[in-house]
């Protein structure tokens, strides 16, 4: 095997630094927040929170990886931040069918029930 | 490691788009689920396994299956323009979030992480048990944290039933029903 090639091959099994998991977490975190601020449609409003708490976990799940001090103490929060996560979209899928049993519409500009 | 990385990176940040982007709200809930399987890549890479066999189960499973259900109630699967789905706010939408997400790449990265190492994660079940439970050297506040959780999900499902239900005499499908 020609040196460059083994070169190649060490510099993809190189340990990646904690960066990147951050960098591709922020990234996620905007493109859910992006999502949240302009979709019409209440469901996709719940998939982009969705996104975005899993960026968030995707974070704590590296900081318990890679730092020494944690503990690993992260994946526990994680842990909580997906029951909550699992709670939120329970209710707020009930909150949905209820608007749209009664307004026959999911449209967030169109629910102004408490407009004064 | 840097194969996978790149692989996982671009499925998540691609299906991200995707849930933002696509016009059939099916369609963003089938990206959706695609990232989440993404991030439970990357949580194998990051020695959590346990923890990503929950994300499969719990969102790629669970969560993509609510949310189709809620979608199959409340619309019907058409494919509708830019126009439609996207409110006034796209262009100021877009300008905070791409001002959110550098400044959140900016403050995470400006820390030196080079002393840090990878490995120090919980890879064993019992591991992870131990900290939910808050004993042998994890922080104690998980011992209410679990409790609290559990009543939590117990509260919501309750709390979702209340909401969702039909009253007393509305629709059709309760005649007949002693109350």
């Amino acid at each position: 095997m020609p040196p460059q090639a083994q070169q190649f091959l060490d510099t993809l099994n190189t340990t990646l630094p904690l960066e990147g998991y951050l960098v591709v977490g922020a990234i996620m975190f905007a493109i859910g927040a992006w999502g949240a601020l302009i979709r019409r449609n209440a469901v996709v409003v719940f998939m982009c929170i969705e996104l975005m708490l899993n960026a968030v976990n995707l974070t704590l799940v590296a900081f318990a990886d890679y730092l020494p001090g944690a503990g690993g103490v992260g994946v526990g929060y994680a842990v909580l931040v997906i029951a909550v996560a699992a709670a939120e979209v329970a209710v707020g899928l009930a909150v949905v069918l209820a608007v749209y049993r009664t307004r026959k519409t999911v449209n967030v500009d169109e629910v102004n029930l408490m407009k004064g | 490691m840097v194969v996978a990385f790149v692989f996982l990176a671009s499925m998540t940040l691609i299906s991200a788009l995707g849930v933002v982007l696509s016009r059939s709200v099916v369609h963003s809930a089938l990206f959706m689920s695609g990232s989440f399987l993404g991030i439970a890549g990357f949580f194998v890479m990051l020695n959590a396994p346990v923890l990503a066999a929950f994300q499969v189960l719990i969102y790629v499973g669970a969560v993509t299956v609510v949310i189709l259900f809620g979608i199959m109630f409340t619309q019907k699967p058409q494919v509708r323009g830019f126009g439609t789905i996207i409110n006034q706010q796209i262009w100021p939408g877009l300008y905070i979030a791409i001002g959110v997400g550098a400044f959140l790449a900016y403050v995470l990265t400006i820390e030196d992480w080079t002393a840090t190492e990878p490995g120090n994660g919980p890879r064993e079940v019992g591991v992870l048990g131990e900290i939910l439970l808050g004993v042998n050297g994890a922080p104690p506040i998980f011992q209410l944290l679990f409790e609290v959780i559990s009543v939590l999900l117990l509260v919501a499902m309750v709390a979702a039933i209340v909401i969702s239900r039909r009253k007393v005499g509305e629709g059709v499908d309760r005649q007949g029903v002693e109350e």
